[in-house]
């Protein structure tokens, strides 16, 4: 039997009826979750999906029947059982609980992070009442404490609810926090020299429910209602935790986790929230520059699309003068899938080389989310064709043959993910010895610094596209920011330099993502049937997005393709 | 992810170890032995629970050190920090507070020149304000150390209390002088 509404199908089905309206759903789960499926709004804090129940919070009751009013969040549902969320009694008892939640509430939220999406002040409006009743001083506690390098705690406007221990217990697993003291004393705290400190401590100011927990990197930063949120895909590891971020005036705020079940459930890991700076500080590659006699003496920064000319005379004389393999690419795992399918075709058609592939820098993996690739995209490069051709060399042979002068031309995308890709001698060695260094890159480096020839990438903020996880699911990337005027992404950078190599005008090689998606479809195995708004926000794993499968979702916050 | 347990350097005197271990056969488990060894840890140590000792009586009893710590911080007699020789626990909750307790905690810490979380430099008193010790029927209420509760004072009845406490580790000096 399966809901109609929702299309869910169900091995032990039971009706219950909330507020009037016949709902189908799986015997024993919990009331709450339940009507929180089926849209209807019952106030809970201490309830979270993806930790343990706790029951303490007491805001979910809800009339069931039973002689007393019964937490929602932990009775499982049982046929025929009748839920009224709405009775006057129900009012009384969330009133009750907001009343004594905001006995000792500070009520600081002009100077609060959380004020704009803090369920205090939700609730407040929704179920609580008016004015205090009380004129008692409020309890005083620690305020900007830093709990652990990542986390602010603030003390007084805690709520104990605990949803931050239960994640500390049995998310990240570390133990980290509890509840000390008891009655009126209650607060949560940390043991003597064991602040909060593992590699996924951040989320637990995302499940705070009110402003105690926040994240250092935002605090005081900026108003949340100020921020526009772009649905995308975290860069900097091959899980591909779903994120949004937070933008205000072209810049990025925050990278906050968004719930996908099937990759990262709700949580993101610390480095990859807070590794955006790169996006948008003074080590951003803007400028295009050309070294070495073709600079023409004075300043090296030059039009990009003189860079890419002088990129293609470059490739194109040491073709003629070497041959073909002696042309070297290394690319990125940072592009989009459409990026890397205009690199491999570049690499292919109008080099016609076979030495091609991609960069991928390593570390360690958790057996959670945290992968050993450290760039988004790696999979999806390979998939796309990015990976030495016939008898081609890989990253490590290219640098060899680089080291042996039989390579004579490196075009490196990327350039920055060299360090924690390849071993530090053969890559000096490689680079010693190249006659010409072309990198393309978002940021400077060591590589961009020694180039003959940089063009500036744009970062995944900047682009739509997709990306390919470690899974095989393949995920949208939404333009947040918009790019430098006049710049091209890397997909437009080889769209140009390919056009520019087979003697055609570069400004009619325009780079279209949705097109080029469109190609891969027909043309990749694995990707048939995906578009944009097949992946809609949450992805399609490789092979089943074959059309018959499921209706499409509706395509949100999607940018054109490039600036005209 | 999971940490490793931590290596503990042993800080656990034997035979305050041996008296732990020896009530391990009165429970079911042995993390229910957690309260009796919290105080054997407290009697061997002058009526506080060092630092140093937490994860070695968790690792004990099979419980993380931060169970240990929630354990020690909820219930009022235990001591995270160093105490008197007596340590005067003052119930401020309702009861307590609507019979004077305020009253009685304000002039203890006159009487004393003490705040809470300090000892007198002699090192013999300290207070600490409590939650409901489950005598409201007799506020306000004092307990010192783990003695019987002081039941319906009045901030008249302190000099007395003093005296008395006085007087008594007057006479643990010099038993211990005779010695
Ligand atoms: S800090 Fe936040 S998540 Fe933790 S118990 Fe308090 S209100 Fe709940
Ligand atoms: S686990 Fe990987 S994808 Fe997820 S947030 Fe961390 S770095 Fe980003
Ligand atoms: S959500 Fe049900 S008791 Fe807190
Ligand atoms: S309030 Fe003091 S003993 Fe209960």
């Amino acid at each position: 039997m399966s809901d109609a509404s929702t299309g869910q199908k169900f091995e032990n089905p039971v009706t219950v009826t909330i507020d009037g309206r016949a709902i189908v759903a799986e015997k024993g789960d919990m009331l709450l979750q339940v009507a929180l499926d089926n849209g209807i709004e019952i106030p809970h804090y201490c309830y979270h999906p993806k930790l343990s129940i706790d029951g303490s919070c007491r805001m979910c009751q809800v009339k069931t029947g039973a002689p007393k009013l019964a937490i929602a969040c932990n009775t499982p549902v049982v046929d025929g059982m009748e839920v009224d969320t709405q009775s006057e009694d129900v009012a009384k008892a969330r009133r009750g609980v907001m009343e004594l939640l905001l006995i000792n509430h500070p009520l600081d939220c002009p100077i609060c992070d959380q004020a704009g999406e803090c369920y205090l002040q939700d609730y407040s409006y929704g179920y609580g009442r008016e004015e205090a009743r009380t004129a008692s001083p409020r309890r005083k506690g620690l305020k900007r404490h830093p709990i652990g390098p990542r986390v602010v705690f603030d003390q007084e406007r805690c709520i104990l609810c605990r949803r931050c221990v239960r994640f500390t217990n049995e998310i990240s697993k570390t133990d980290e926090l509890a509840v000390f003291g008891a009655g009126d004393h209650s607060h949560i705290g940390t043991a003597p020299g064991a602040p909060l400190d593992n590699a996924y401590s951040v989320n637990t100011a995302d499940i705070c429910p009110v402003g105690a927990l926040l994240s250092s990197d935002f605090h005081h930063k900026r108003r949340v209602w100020f921020l526009e949120e772009t649905q995308s895909v975290c860069p900097s590891c091959s899980k591909g935790c779903n994120v949004k971020l937070g933008m205000f005036k072209n810049e990025i705020q925050r990278l906050v986790p968004r719930r996908n079940d099937d990759v990262n459930e709700t949580w993101m890991c610390d480095h990859g929230r807070l590794n955006y700076a790169f996006a948008q500080d003074e080590t951003r590659a803007r400028d295009a520059v050309v070294r070495g006699e073709a600079a023409n003496g004075s300043s090296p920064v030059v039009s990009t699309d003189d860079a890419l000319k002088e990129a293609s005379a470059k490739i194109r004389a040491t073709i003629d003068a070497h041959g073909a393999n002696a042309v070297g690419i290394l690319g990125s795992g940072a592009l989009t899938n459409e990026e890397q399918y205009h690199l491999a075709a570049l690499a292919r058609d109008a080099v016609g080389t076979s030495n091609l592939d991609v960069i991928v820098p390593t570390g360690e993996a958790d057996g959670f989310l945290i992968q050993a690739e450290k760039v988004a995209n790696a999979r999806g490069a390979r998939e796309m064709g990015v990976s030495p051709g016939e008898s081609g060399k890989d990253v490590a042979g290219m640098l060899a043959a680089a080291a042996a002068g039989e390579i004579k031309l490196l075009y490196v995308i990327g350039s920055n993910a060299l360090a924690e890709a390849v071993e530090a001698d053969a890559l000096q060695a490689a680079m010693d010895n190249v006659d010409t260094l072309i990198v393309q890159d978002t940021n400077v480096g060591p590589w961009a610094d020694k180039a003959t020839i940089v063009l500036p990438g744009q970062v995944w903020a900047e682009k739509d596209g997709t990306f390919t996880n470690h899974q095989g699911r393949v995920q949208r990337v939404r333009r947040a920011m918009s790019p430098t005027e006049g710049s091209y992404c890397d997909g437009g950078l080889f769209t140009r330099l390919g056009a520019l190599l087979g003697g055609k005008d570069p400004a009619g090689a325009r780079f279209d993502a949705r097109a080029t998606l469109a190609e891969i479809s027909e043309k990749v195995s694995g990707y048939e049937g995906m578009s944009f708004e097949r992946l809609g926000s949450l992805g399609v794993v490789l092979g089943e997005a074959a059309p018959a499968s499921a209706p499409a979702e509706t395509e949100e916050g999607s940018a054109p393709a490039e600036p005209a | 992810m999971t940490a490793e347990p931590a290596v503990v350097a042993p800080v656990l005197p034997a035979a305050l170890r041996e008296r732990i271990v020896a009530e391990f056969p009165k429970y079911p488990e042995k993390r229910a032995v957690l309260l009796s060894a919290l105080h054997f840890v407290q009697d061997t140590f002058e009526g506080w629970i060092p630092q140093a000792v937490v994860p070695e009586v968790a690792a004990l009893l099979g419980l993380k050190p931060i169970d240990v710590w929630e354990v020690i911080h909820f219930y009022a007699m235990f001591n995270s920090e160093p105490v008197g020789r007596c340590h005067l626990r003052v119930c401020t909750n309702l009861s307590c507070c609507l019979r004077g307790a305020r009253g009685i905690m304000r002039r203890l810490e006159e009487t004393l020149a003490v705040r809470p979380g300090e000892v007198t430099p002699d090192g013999n008193f300290s207070v600490g304000e409590v939650e409901c010790l489950g005598s409201c029927g007799t506020a306000p209420v004092i307990q010192v150390n783990n003695e019987r509760y002081r039941e319906g004072l009045s901030e008249d009845d302190l000099p007395g209390l003093l005296d008395e406490l006085r007087t008594r580790l007057a006479e643990q000096d010099a038993a211990k002088d005779e010695e």
